[in-house]
């Protein structure tokens, strides 16, 4: 969890992490940094995230970003 | 039979709402229906069939989708995990073919209707760059009505089927209606299957409240419609067209008056739309949000027109930028460079594939091309030098969330804006090019306040504009703020309410820019 | 209940406000002498009272074919188009008896297309829009606000600031018509019987005002042929009225190449420049008419023209 904060941080700064839940519905990061995000998650955590899974939903607060982590680790 | 026609809304629309009440529950989607295919028909005729084929296809693609994932699901319910993969691959294969089968065969029709004459003037123009002389005859047909809207709705039906985020539709009639369901069908917004099945299955009761909720938001539009884009379009159309004759002052004001008429007959049509379906209890996702308090070109697209924006994410942006073959790109980057460039290089390729069809789908014809190309470039550039500009701003100790610098941001992107619409009205790329170069070398003031005045607006129209425009600038601030004006009106005494209604009605009917003189604006968005 | 109540009471005030706003747009004297609904359902009453010298009364043909302003512009004369696409002489006989009764003009065309015209059932669109129109003469007028809000009232101008076509339609468009020799030799044809009684009616009423009636059949390549000439000519002969056919010997010399709007059915403006001097060079041949371009009464009609001009360019 706390290495994927720094990802964000260092992604987006400007923004606090442990409270947002609206990061993208709150337009606070985009889609090229939804990109970024996505291929640093790729290379941290050993994980492959399909296109479906890219939602607000799962994107919208650094936990539910790590729940997604989570699930898709225990899918493989 | 058009959204602004008053045959729609003092007719037709009165006329569905009362027989949609008069059948029960169950009958009602069936109603509905049955009002979308005579609205179709009033536009396209028998172009219907073409539809209903397309329909067809959709229905049973999805059927068959439907049907493989319950076998999959079946074969690998008790398997070891290594054996599931191996059944999942299997079927996988099979559902992508039905997938990209029906995407192609509709897509084939969209372009059939649509871009076959692009494409063999453009397919002409090239074999004559080698000096072949060809003429290939350019074939252009009338589209059936709303084809670009309804074939997105289509592919992201499909899509959402295939990776079972949705679904699958038992009942075509009701898939039919998703489809071609009337406030959406000619202009959007493009709705996903998700969002709306509930609703417009259910038959909600049309109630009075809903009747008149509906009704007050159909009025907004057609003031905005009827008073201001049809003023504008006066104005607009004579610099348009005679764009020699004018100075660079002039051409710009015209960009900006086209920008102003665009969003208010576009966002005036959304207001008709979703007031239509609120009549009938169901909730469509807002198209705009305040496009012109955008700070960035890419804030502008999501606030702009959101359902294209948001398909184009879903369905060409992530795919394209998390394919295997631009993942294996990136990969090899990422040795050499860092995150942001790859992510831009990943981001840049995924995004020129958006805006090629973004602007493909505006229209057959080079400026749309161009404009697509023109958003792409501006959207990139932003990104590039996004670091720099926060690098910049900190060394000159500018505070970015200071008001002004907000405010300049915001004017900023207005102008890209203009200049990108002003390509899009242009009558040709050419044109649009000559409009663009004559802003810089015809730069002088000279009779500039002559023709504004004689343009076919005089001082008292502007008034009117003026007014108006403020109007729906206050109306845009309170909304950016969250106030649902709407919701405070319900709550005041009735005498103001009806105050209210009454003041919009009358200056529409007596302000509104129709009759002698003026020649309303073609729907703008319900050619493509 | 209650809903339906409401319902009922704010579509009540509405009306009433519309009416309101109605009377105060539209020219008040002539409200009072005809009814709100005939001021605005006859566009010739936004006119003043007996300035007009002379109408055209007829079908599309008129108003594609007669633009009043050149007349005004090249002759001086005062000319007004009443005219309606697909007009039934049974409506003709009502616009005669508006023009005259406002107007007293000298001369009333008509056209002899419209003797052939029977009645059929209007397609739905055009009722609606008829009832409209009708039912809320506002739509019609509601521009006459620029005039109220920013300007006094009582200046002549009033009238007839925004109608600068004077019943003419203006539809630039080229398609050329093809059927070079549609007046050939052809047996007549009758006009039939209920349009004739309808036009002894016309005639009388003319004749009972002291109106110079003339029947004029325009270029048309489409709807018009020899037999008609021959059925038309023996019917206005037979009251000893004057016929003309422009289409014998296309003594307008019209262009149809160049000058027709739809591949013959009506003439496009280039077309209708040469009817409408021809119908100035006909009144000005007859030497009842003063040319009034000079005279201060008539400055409404300058500043129309100007309008007309600027309009021409959209």
């Amino acid at each position: 969890m706390e290495k994927l904060i720094s990802i964000l941080e260092e992604l987006q700064p400007d923004v606090d992490y442990a409270t947002c839940d609206n990061l993208v519905d709150g337009h606070f990061i985009d889609s090229l940094t939804i990109l970024a995000l996505i291929s640093e998650i790729e290379d941290n955590f050993g994980v492959t995230v399909p296109t479906v899974e890219i939602i607000p939903d799962n994107f919208n607060s650094a936990k539910k970003i790590w729940q997604l982590i989570e699930r898709l680790q225990e899918e493989e | 039979m058009s959204y602004f026609s008053s045959l729609y809304y003092l007719a037709f629309l009165p006329a569905v709402f009362i027989i949609y009440n008069l059948f029960p529950k169950k009958v009602r989607p069936f109603i509905l229906l049955i009002a979308s295919l005579i609205f179709f028909y009033t536009y396209s005729k028998w172009l219907l069939v073409f539809i209903l084929i397309s329909a067809l296809s959709i229905y049973i693609a999805g059927k068959l989708l439907n049907k493989l994932i319950n076998e999959q699901n079946a074969e690998i319910k008790d398997l070891e995990l290594e054996k599931k993969k191996l059944v999942k691959e299997k079927y996988r294969k099979k559902k992508k073919l039905i997938l990209l089968g029906t995407i192609l065969f509709n897509v084939a029709f969209l372009f059939y209707f649509k871009y076959l004459g692009f494409f063999t003037n453009v397919f002409n123009n090239l074999l004559s760059l080698f000096k072949f002389d060809s003429s290939f005859k350019i074939v252009r047909h009338l589209a059936p009505i709303g084809i670009s809207f309804y074939t997105l709705e289509a592919i992201s039906y499909i899509v959402d089927v295939y990776h079972e985020k949705c679904p699958s539709e038992n009942n075509f009639f009701k898939l039919l209606l998703y489809l071609t369901f009337f406030p959406t069908l000619v202009e959007g917004p493009i709705t996903r299957y998700n969002d709306v099945r509930e609703d417009i299955y259910a038959g909600h009761k049309a109630t009075y409240d809903s009747f008149c909720f509906g009704y007050q938001r159909i009025l907004y539009g057609l003031f905005k419609k009827m008073v201001i884009a049809d003023r504008l379009n006066i104005f607009v159309k004579m610099i348009f067209c005679d764009y020699n004759h004018f100075s660079g002052p002039l051409i710009f004001l015209g960009a900006i008056f086209y920008t102003i008429l665009l969003y208010m007959e576009f966002s005036g049509t959304m207001d008709i739309v979703i007031g239509s379906a609120e009549i009938f209890g169901i909730k469509l996702k807002e198209n705009f949000r305040q496009p012109f308090f955008s700070k960035s070109i890419s804030e502008f697209w999501s606030r702009w027109h959101i359902s294209l924006g948001a398909w184009f994410k879903d369905y060409i942006f992530y795919p394209v930028s998390l394919s295997k073959f631009v993942k294996k790109i990136t990969s090899s980057l990422k040795k050499v460079f860092s995150t942001h460039v790859t992510s831009l290089v990943m981001g840049g390729i995924a995004l020129f594939a958006v805006w090629s069809l973004n602007g493909l789908w505006h229209g057959a014809g080079y400026q749309f091309l161009f404009f697509g190309y023109y958003h792409f470039t501006l959207i990139l550039l932003a990104n590039i030098f996004e670091p720099y500009v926060i690098k910049i701003c900190d060394k000159l100790k500018i505070n970015r969330q200071n008001i002004f610098y907000k405010i300049f941001r915001i004017i900023k992107t207005c102008i890209l804006v203009f200049i990108g619409e002003m390509f899009f009205r242009a009558n040709s790329l050419a044109s649009g090019i000559a409009m663009f170069k004559r802003l810089f070398t015809h730069f002088s003031f000279h009779r500039f306040g002559h023709y504004v005045l004689t343009l076919g607006l005089d001082i008292k129209d502007y008034i009117i504009l003026g007014l108006s425009i403020i109007f729906i600038f206050i109306m845009s601030i309170l909304k950016e703020k969250n106030v649902n004006v709407r919701e405070e009106l319900s709550k005041k005494n009735i005498v103001l309410r009806w105050l209210c209604y009454y003041a919009l009605i009358l200056s529409i009917i007596v302000f509104g820019a129709y009759g002698d003189g003026y020649a309303p604006v073609e729907p703008i968005y319900a050619d493509f | 209940m209650k809903n339906v109540l409401k319902s009922v009471l704010f579509i009540a005030i509405l009306i009433g406000l519309i009416m309101g706003i109605t009377c105060l747009l539209l020219p008040k004297e002539s409200i009072y002498k005809y009814g709100l609904i005939k001021t605005s359902t006859y566009e010739i009453l936004r006119e003043k009272e007996n300035t007009i010298d002379a109408v055209v009364i007829g079908d599309s043909l008129i108003y594609s074919g007669i633009s009043p302003m050149e007349i005004w512009h090249n002759y001086g004369y005062t000319v007004y188009d009443m005219a309606k696409s697909a007009q039934l002489i049974s409506d003709s006989y009502k616009y005669f008896q508006v023009a005259i009764a406002s107007q007293k003009p000298k001369i009333i065309f008509f056209e002899a297309n419209v003797l052939y015209r029977q009645a059929k059932n209007k397609p739905w669109l055009s009722v609606w829009q008829d009832l409209y129109k009708t039912y809320l003469p506002i739509l019609t007028y509601h521009n006459y606000w620029k005039k109220y809000l920013f300007n006094n009232l009582n200046d002549s101008l009033y009238y007839s600031r925004l109608n600068a076509y004077k019943g003419f339609k203006y539809i630039n468009k080229s398609v050329p018509g093809t059927k070079l020799d549609y007046m050939h030799e052809k047996a007549k044809v009758e006009v039939p019987k209920e349009n004739q009684e309808y036009f002894q009616k016309i005639v009388e009423l003319c004749q009972e005002n002291a109106v110079k009636l003339i029947v004029i059949s325009t270029p048309n390549m489409k709807s018009w042929n020899y037999g008609k000439h021959l059925g038309a000519k023996e019917l206005t002969e037979s009251y000893g009225l004057k016929y003309i056919d422009l289409n014998i010997g296309n003594p307008l010399d019209i262009d149809w190449k160049t000058e027709s709007r739809d591949a013959g059915s009506h003439l496009n403006f280039k077309g209708a420049i040469k009817l409408s001097n021809y119908i100035g060079e006909y009144l000005e041949s007859t030497e009842e008419f003063s040319d009034k371009r000079d005279q201060e009464e008539y400055d409404n009609w300058d500043e129309a023209y100007e309008l007309y001009e600027k309009l021409l360019l959209q």
